[in-house]
């Protein structure tokens, strides 16, 4: 009998759809482990994150487009919007880089597909020169919106990195089919690339064609240490303690599983929810 | 004050959208068809900004006589493309659609096949027997291309077989293991949003 | 003028390549796989006259591709007599959509309104696919044409997912994955896809869970679907160029191992 069914006697409210209850309680779970891991003291104190290769390389690369006298690009790639967790995780990025790019004086251009997107990283852009004392060398047009469609954006930017050849080049976003064309023009060029996405099938690409990548959830990771958040840091504690109970589930459900196809045992099928 | 009203119109709402999930009332279904109709009207608008933007940036861009030549083909389009569909509208033996199938789709085409190009030389380049962990990823690559391709006879009976194994366990085990990384560190991220932790969305932290 | 690089020397023998082999027209012969087989044992299975939801969620870049795809799905599901209801999720597939349901149709003489139904496109994809699964009437009040759906025979009794066999997305990108995650998920609709080669295997993990019941994917896809419903098409045409540029690439791979070997004896020496 499944998880389900055995639920559903008990759970028959009519504001609540019992089919939902194995979801709802993950979730509760998964909100309490955050919150748990973001407000316990003890929790944030004993945390250390380890090292991503990748973010040492970011001080060297906004160094080196700085003594080349050339600019540092960023783009969060085509496949998100602002909704999307990885483009806010690529946000923070953006935040450390633009207070860096603002006190060396070096030109940040950021190019994307979406218009609330360009908005937001304006707004981060600003704030974070400010932070660093040079609200002034903030430049609003360096932040653009070129086009939604997929390859007029892989156009649009593969033609601002040929004719401003910057030094550095930042692909961390979600990205699509877009991501070689901008990642071996990168190359071509001679920039120094970091990349990181959620979407797997891009990373591929990026490792071949980038000298860092920062892959699936490290970019999570690597925006908190950045940043030097502590309540983002502590929600990397948090996927950690929920990976380990997947980890757990997963052990015991194919254990279960095993279990009962090998032997006479009935070990039910509870984990099909 | 702004930002306090946009944290907590964010929780209200994020809070609302997690509820509705676990409800079937006909209240709960029209709340939430009404804020996804509010969804794609607010999404349609902010195409206007981006707009705005395409038009005031190139037009200051256009300054620099390097740039010039780009940003007239991009003005001339976006100009072009809603004049042409306000006169003689959107269907089939328009100007509009002629523009489209001629011009933008072919267009678009190309650059797409650019990336063939670019994955023949980021694999001259990039895929080097550097070491054993290279190597097998080398030959795991070559063998999963041998697949698709259509080489035929008993060649195709031997590497289909061992491409479908490799697609269905190592990397298969590999993709999940990143998949479920991504889904928690979206989980936490979102949570931060709604409970208002996460503030980068709105420009910072202050 | 600019010295010519390795990678340009690259870039023209893939293109010289591909043009050859493209001038010879040889269709080559296709061995089914799995995933295209249960895509068509799907819509072979249906009961005639079933309601199959059809989203072309691509943009004009990947039509080469896409479209082999896109036309031997409709074929097969049009020549058993389901029900297509259209509908695109990026703007630029829109008339892309209804030109290739339109063109099939009248290849088997269907009538619009009554076996098939355009609903045009709706922007942002995510809250499209969910209000779907509330109201189709609300989320499209009218067609393609600017029909009211109330008026279009076809969509009598079709309020949402519960009254669709499937859908099928088109897609060149990772839309498909929110029509797993919002349609799927949340409104329990079968979803299958035809997607561009490079995204095959982003949806290998969503097949072997059947959270996605088939795929065809690329070029070699529709050759395959084409050899399962008989009739040659766009995918059966371009199996020779692809199958040549895939060792095209095996060979530069070989190349670029050679010459790194070399310059690492060199090193050592």
């Amino acid at each position: 009998m499944s998880l389900i069914q055995t639920f559903i006697p008990i759970v028959q409210l009519t504001w609540f759809d019992p089919e939902r209850l194995p979801v709802f309680v993950a979730s509760v779970v998964a909100i309490a482990i955050v919150l748990f891991t973001t407000y316990s003291r003890s929790s944030r104190e004993r945390f250390k994150i380890r090292k991503i290769a990748g973010m040492d390389a970011v001080e060297d690369a906004i160094g080196r487009a700085t003594e080349m006298a050339r600019p540092v690009l960023f783009t969060p790639g085509w496949g998100g919007d602002i909704q999307r967790p990885t483009t806010i995780a690529s946000m923070n990025f953006l935040s450390h880089i633009a207070s860096k790019t603002g006190s060396y004086d070096c030109q940040l251009l950021y190019p994307t597909h979406d218009p609330v997107i360009m908005t937001v990283a304006q707004e981060v852009i600003k704030e974070a020169y400010a932070r660093a004392g040079y609200a002034d060398r903030y430049q609003e047009n360096n932040v653009s919106y070129v086009s939604s469609s997929q390859f007029g954006y892989a156009a649009a930017v593969d033609g601002m990195l040929t004719r401003t050849k910057p030094a550095s080049v930042f692909l961390l976003g979600t990205f699509e089919a877009e991501s070689l064309i901008l990642a071996e023009t990168g190359n071509s060029i001679g920039a120094i690339q970091i990349a990181g996405t959620d979407s797997t099938i891009q990373l591929s690409f990026f490792i071949v064609a980038c000298d860092y990548t920062l892959i699936g959830e490290e970019l999570f990771a690597a925006s908190g240490y950045l940043s030097k958040d502590p309540s983002i840091l502590a929600s990397v504690r948090a996927q950690d303690l929920l990976k380990l109970l997947i980890g757990l589930f997963l052990i015991v459900a194919v254990l279960a599983a095993t279990i009962g196809n090998l032997t006479d045992i009935n070990t039910g099928d509870w984990w099909l929810f | 004050m702004d930002r306090r009203l946009a944290l907590i119109a964010c929780f209200v709402f994020g809070l609302l959208m997690f509820a509705q999930y676990f409800s079937r009332h006909p209240l709960a279904r029209s709340v939430n068809l009404a804020i996804l109709e509010y969804w794609q009207i607010i999404f349609a608008f902010t195409l206007l900004v981006g707009v705005a933007s395409f038009f005031r940036n190139s037009l200051s861009a256009m300054r620099n006589r390097g740039e010039r030549p780009y940003r007239m083909v991009g003005l001339a389009g976006l100009i072009a493309m809603p004049v042409l569909a306000i006169i003689w509208g959107i269907r089939a033996d328009t100007p509009f659609m002629w523009m489209f199938e001629n011009v933008q789709a072919p267009m678009q085409s190309t650059v797409f096949a650019l990336l063939a190009f670019f994955v023949a030389s980021a694999s001259y380049r990039g895929f080097r027997a550097r070491s054993l962990q290279a190597a097998i990823l080398l030959g795991a690559a070559a063998i999963i291309l041998l697949s698709r391709s259509q080489l035929g006879g008993a060649f195709s009976d031997v590497v289909t077989p061992v491409a479908d194994w490799i697609r269905n366990y190592p990397s298969m085990s590999a993709r999940r293991a990143i998949l479920i990384g991504i889904g928690l560190g979206s989980l936490t991220t979102s949570l931060r949003v709604i409970l208002g932790i996460e503030r980068t969305w709105l420009g910072g932290k202050q | 003028m600019k010295r010519i690089e390795s990678r340009h020397w690259i870039f023209i023998g893939l293109f010289l390549l591909i043009a050859a082999v493209m001038l010879l027209g040889v269709e080559l012969n296709i061995n089914p796989s799995s995933e295209t087989q249960k895509m068509y044992d799907y819509i072979e299975n249906l009961p005639p006259g079933s309601t199959l939801m059809i989203s072309f969620d691509h943009e004009a870049s990947s039509l080469p591709e896409i479209r082999p795809v896109a036309l031997a799905i409709l074929r097969h599901a049009f020549s058993k007599g389901h029900k297509l209801v259209g509908l695109a999720l990026f703007a630029e597939g829109t008339v892309i959509g209804y030109r290739l349901m339109d063109r099939v149709a009248t290849e088997y003489g269907l009538e619009y309104g009554r076996d098939y139904a355009y609903l045009g496109f709706k922007p942002q994809y995510i809250a499209a696919i969910l209000s779907m699964g509330e109201s189709i009437q609300e989320t499209f009040p009218e067609d393609y044409l600017g029909r009211s759906i109330d008026e279009i025979p076809l969509m009598n009794g079709i309020y949402n997912y519960d009254q669709i066999g499937g859908v099928i997305s088109i897609a060149d990108g990772s839309l498909t994955t929110h029509w797993m995650e919002y349609g799927a998920a949340r409104y329990n609709v079968d979803i299958l896809a035809g997607v561009t080669a490079a995204m095959v295997t982003t949806y290998d993990p969503y097949l072997a869970s059947n959270q996605m019941q088939a795929l065809v994917g690329g070029l070699r896809g529709a050759a395959e679907y084409e050899r399962l419903t008989g009739r040659r098409g766009g995918g059966s045409r371009g199996m020779l160029a692809q199958t040549t540029s895939h060792l095209y690439v095996l060979l530069l791979i070989l190349l670029g191992n050679i010459a790194f070997i070399r310059s690492r004896r060199k090193g050592n020496n």
